[in-house]
């Protein structure tokens, strides 16, 4: 059986107003219209349109100054971002709003993790940019990740997350490993068990206070963003206990956290952080954007120890979108603000911000990272390993629930044998529990 | 919506009679008696105010708790028994019990229930006594007494972000403060968020740390209100002052404190926020194994992080039913003991 | 001693106009009274005092450990940071709008209905009060949802409306008022003013407000820092143009790099308001509980 909310809800709204006798309204009704994009008024005078963008923490448009650019650009613009910062909000609300048909950003941002589930159950809802911009500035990979069975892309790419191997120079010297980022990339070449062996050397004369990695779930993410196939197939089938990519990236995971290499800190979290600043782990895995964050929170103490090295297969790890919804009342304002946003040269701009490395390949020439960071980092050529990187990430295909089937893999079963001491056996048991309750099987 | 009729319709008994216990309902039976008035209008109007006042009273309050809080708890009722994601809210498909039943058959629910019990027990119990005791402090006659009033309602104030920050630095593995205490004790370092034990006491020390306060003045209110002839004359029998407040204050405010133990034990079934900050990324799960997951992250979790409405509804009437099993256990003590007597 | 024996003065008391703690009987503080309040305060204020200390630093530094246990001079330039990226301006005035009216509705409608609860002989008013109760036990993050559908189906998504309808009254208000009342507001005054002929809204206004007003200090009190830091509900139905202080301090620290320094600097914003209001009737507050005495 199915029904249709709709009726029902509007049966709602007028028992609610019949109900509200008195005037409680009158004094906070003051705001004008009904509250979809164009309701702030702001500054502008007649004429002029505000377009409103919903993004969720990471994006840095407005520290970039592109916001600023793009209304000096068009005189009739006003842009004002709205910022969620925790995607585990952001993207529940941007459904409810979807689904309301009221509400919506005149751009919405599409984090990747979400963006399957976007294209499966929300396409209907979104304008369709492809037929917008030359589709093929972006990588082949990107691209299909936005785009329905049939043909629809629902939203462009901003950046990706491109993997290298971020290390502290100083310990593997002290701990007599090479050095050299070109040696280094070669002795762990095409495998993470490989990079975990790297490991294995350094914890036998590991300087004091500090591991090889800083914890087995960043090797997992960083070697399951490389395969071919992750928690599902091509046609949308669950595939993740039969994954030879899932299997891969966590025995490597296991490999971690059964021989002490890792520093057992859940990434993001305020000990983390301390961990970049005290040196306490001499490598970790790092997409693009994080080489911004290891160099803040490393602080000075890091200042030239840290350096570069490709990672031991292409991969990647984060990344979004932008899309139009159809329910804002600017769509074509909006759509010429996305593409001006998502065209490589805004892309490279973002880039020597932050490090958010492009989804458009053509933007790799250009690309030129901020002077301080290039000299943090030992002088490492980062656009070009990133770059390389970039241009192998094999297609993948993403699911509905990717993002909780993968919390279910990181935070349940790795947690709990590098943190708890349980078997890999044991541990991977817990995930398995853990996603048939995902699944709601 | 008969069956939940029907179900409210028993404990409604367990109310009367719970609130039969208190002396303040007992009086407020007696106090109806109205002089009866010759046949005026006047007479009229006051039967009439009488008799539509209370109505009037509680109508306010029913009719938008009605509109904007019973209807939407009544939509996740519906939800409970369809098949709804958050991402195609549209499509709902009957699922009958389907979703009560898979809870059942769930170890991550029996999980959450036991933490939610001992969590509720580690934190509640320590709360209440602790609000108490600084009530009864705060209820001296003190030397700026509104600044004391004030800074024991800032862990409330505070904001739980930046209250969260500061307890994980305190419980973390390496290099926190409390492993450090520890360590000079001798102890060895544990893993708060990780271990069993500790992650519950862990979290329990946020929730008492910021809902003492609150209750505190909640209590102080109270016994704000007791008439202080009763202590007087206490004094005169030659009472100490912790006689006086074990047999003044403590019968005087106990409608109160059934108050506070009613809202905590609600507030401890719900409790999401605190465990959620505090396990940082995928809070939700509430620890690798779950440690410390209590039935209302659970329902976050499901609903809003995995996007499974109709089962992070069914969690939510499934704590309803719990708490209304509860409610009726106690009922039932009460009635035997009562007999038994 | 028993309670019984206690029973007697106190009913006399009541009749003799009812002498109160606050009226200038209390039992003065000992020197031990101010050395446990003194730990409770320190660890009450911790928090607060080091999201100060945070606000003062730089997001580097507050990386590093130990962390910071002093102030550093980073603190203006933070808070301005924090207000201008914030816009906290606008989400000020909203708060106060939302938070206020919600207050005293709260106050207001949960002291009728409590009272009627506790004092009034109605028909199903014991079945009402559990209804109330009881729906406290369902939690209220999943309603969200159908909530916004809702009122977006009225026209209203992003106005103020949307936050403040749902808040107006609260089960817990009526609840606590109703407990309240139950043992502070003596029945036979109730009845004394009846004999006197007063209407019910002559007892309300002069017997029933003047006995809750300890209570409703306090429900004013908490509802007000409940409207000021509610996040969930307001983070879905409102955005940054039309913002909540909440929903405003959502936009701190973006970037790939949150700026901590930044975020705890709008923490600090957002929560000295509520300190600043504490204070400004917080005095009030302690005068209303002292001439709590009754006039009727």
């Amino acid at each position: 059986m199915r029904t249709s909310i709709r009726r029902s809800h509007r049966l709602m709204a007028l028992t609610a107003v019949a109900a509200l006798t008195t005037g409680l309204l009158a004094g906070c009704s003051s705001d004008s219209d009904d509250g979809t994009s164009d309701n702030s008024g702001g500054s502008g005078g007649s004429g002029r349109i505000t377009l409103t963008i919903g993004t969720f923490g990471v994006f840095g448009y407005k520290q970039a100054g592109l916001y600023d650019e793009y209304m000096k650009l068009h005189k009739d613009i006003n842009i004002k971002e709205n910022v969620t910062t925790r995607t585990d909000v952001y993207w529940p609300k941007v459904l409810t709003r979807l689904q309301a048909g009221a509400g919506t950003d005149d751009v919405q941002a599409i984090e990747v993790g979400n963006i399957t589930e976007a294209v499966q159950t929300q396409a209907n809802k979104f304008v369709d940019l492809g037929k917008e911009v030359d589709k093929s500035q972006w990588l082949d990979w990107k691209l299909a990740q936005a785009t329905t069975k049939d043909g629809k892309t629902i939203g462009l790419g901003t950046d990706i997350g491109p993997m290298a191997i971020c290390y502290r120079k100083d310990l593997f010297k002290k701990a007599g490993l090479e050095t050299d980022r070109n040696k280094l990339a070669a002795q762990w070449k095409g495998d993470w068990q490989k990079y975990v062996d790297v490991g294995k050397q350094y914890m036998k004369k590991a300087p004091n206070g500090t591991k090889f990695v800083d914890s087995a779930s960043s090797v997992y993410n960083a070697a399951l963003g490389g395969a071919e196939t992750r928690y599902y197939d091509k046609d949308g089938n669950i595939v993740w206990d039969k994954s030879d990519g899932v299997k891969k990236s966590w025995d490597a995971a296991m490999a971690v956290a059964t021989s002490d290499m890792s520093a057992k800190l859940k990434q993001f979290d305020k000990p983390w952080d301390q961990g970049f600043a005290n040196g306490t782990f001499a490598s970790v895995a790092c997409p693009a954007w994080m080489i911004g964050y290891i160099e803040q929170k490393s602080g000075d103490a890091g200042k030239g120890n840290w350096d570069v090295a490709a990672a031991p297969t292409a991969a990647n790890w984060g990344g979004s979108f932008l899309g139009v919804p159809t329910a804002g009342k600017h769509q074509k304002e909006a759509i010429e603000l996305v593409k001006w946003l998502t065209a490589p040269e805004q892309q490279a701009k973002v880039f020597a911000k932050q490090a958010s490395f492009p989804s458009t390949p053509s933007a790799y020439a250009s690309l030129k990272p901020a002077a301080d960071t290039t000299a943090y980092f030992s002088n490492a050529p980062i656009t070009q390993i990133f770059a390389d990187s970039a241009k192998t990430i094999p297609v993948q295909y993403f699911g509905v629930k990717d993002q909780p089937i993968n919390s279910a893999l990181t935070d349940v079963g790795i947690l709990q044998v590098e943190q708890k001491g349980k078997s890999p056996e044991q541990g991977w048991d817990a995930a398995k529990n853990e996603i048939k309750d995902v699944l709601g099987q | 919506m008969s069956s939940s009729k029907q179900a409210l319709a028993h404990p409604a008994s367990s109310a009367e009679a719970a609130s039969g216990t208190s002396p303040g309902a007992a009086r407020g039976a007696r106090g109806r008696g109205a002089p009866a008035a010759p046949d005026s209008w006047r007479s009229r109007l006051y039967r009439w105010d009488m008799k539509a006042s209370p109505y009037a009273f509680v109508a306010p309050f029913f009719i938008l708790f009605g509109a904007f809080s019973l209807v939407p708890l009544l939509y996740t009722a519906w939800y409970s028994l369809h098949d709804v994601q958050l991402s195609a809210l549209d499509h709902q498909t009957w699922a009958g019990l389907d979703n009560y039943k898979n809870l059942l058959s769930s170890d991550f629910f029996w999980n959450a229930l036991k933490n939610t019990l001992s969590i509720g027990v580690i934190s509640t119990v320590p709360q209440l006594l602790a609000a108490l005791a600084l009530a009864h402090l705060l209820n001296y006659k003190l030397r700026g007494s509104t600044m004391w009033r004030v800074v024991m309602l800032t862990p409330y104030a505070t904001s739980v972000a930046a209250a969260t920050l500061v307890f994980t630095l305190l419980y973390s593995w390496d290099g926190g403060m409390v492993n450090w205490v520890l360590h000079f004790f001798g102890v060895d370092p544990v893993n708060w968020r990780e271990s069993d034990w500790g992650s519950q006491f862990a979290v329990s020390s946020i929730v008492i740390w910021r809902w003492t306060g609150y209750n505190a003045l909640i209590y102080l209110a109270a016994m704000q209100a007791i008439p202080a002839d009763l202590y007087e004359s206490a004094a005169i029998d030659g009472a100490n002052r912790w006689q006086q407040f074990r047999h003044v204050t403590i019968p005087q405010l106990r409608p109160t404190i059934l108050f506070t133990v009613v809202v905590s034990t609600i507030g401890a079934t719900q409790l999401f926020g605190e465990p959620l900050l505090f396990g940082g990324v995928s809070g939700s799960k509430g620890g690798s194994e779950h440690q410390y997951q209590t039935l209302g992250l659970y329902m976050y979790d499901q609903g809003w992080i995995i996007g499974n409405l109709g089962k992070a509804s069914a969690i939510a009437w499934s704590m309803f039913l719990i708490l209304l099993i509860i409610a009726a256990v106690n009922l039932l003590l009460t009635r035997r003991l009562r007999k038994s007597q | 001693m028993t309670t019984t024996e206690l029973t007697l003065p106190r009913e006399a008391g009541r009749r003799r106009g009812r002498g109160r703690m606050g009226a200038g009987k209390q039992l003065h503080a000992g020197p031990l009274t101010y050395v446990v309040l003194t730990v409770f305060a320190l660890v009450s204020l911790a928090p607060l005092v080091w999201t100060a200390v945070a606000a003062s630093r730089t997001d580097r530094r507050l990386a590093q450990t130990p962390p910071p246990l002093w102030f550093g001079g980073n603190l203006f330039k933070n808070l301005q940071a924090a207000w201008d990226q914030a816009g906290l301006g606008t989400a000020m005035l909203n708060s106060v709008i939302v938070a206020g009216t919600i207050t005293v509705s709260t106050v207001l409608f949960s002291t009728l209905a409590g009272f009627a609860f506790a004092k009034l002989r109605f028909r199903f008013s014991g079945v009402l009060l559990l209804l109330t109760i009881g729906t406290m036990m369902i939690p209220p993050q999943l309603a969200v949802v159908p909530l916004y559908l809702w009122m977006s189906d009225l026209g209203w998504s992003n106005q103020l409306q949307t936050v403040i309808l749902p808040s107006l009254v609260t089960a817990f208000g009526t609840f606590f008022m109703r407990q309240y009342l139950v043992q502070a507001l003596p029945t036979e005054l109730i009845e004394a003013a009846r004999v006197d002929g007063a209407s019910s809204l002559r007892i309300v206004w002069h017997v029933v407000f003047p006995a809750a007003r300890p209570a409703m200090a306090v429900l004013g009190l908490l509802t007000f820092v409940f409207a000021w830091n509610d996040f969930l509900w307001p983070i879905i139905a409102l955005t940054q143009q039309n913002p909540t202080v909440q929903v405003a301090l959502n936009s701190l620290g973006t970037g790939y790099v949150p700026d901590q320094a930044v975020i705890m600097a709008g923490a600090l914003l957002g929560t000295l308001p509520l300190l600043v209001a504490f204070l400004l009737f917080g005095k009030q507050i302690v005068g209303g509980i002292m001439q709590g005495a009754i006039k009727g």
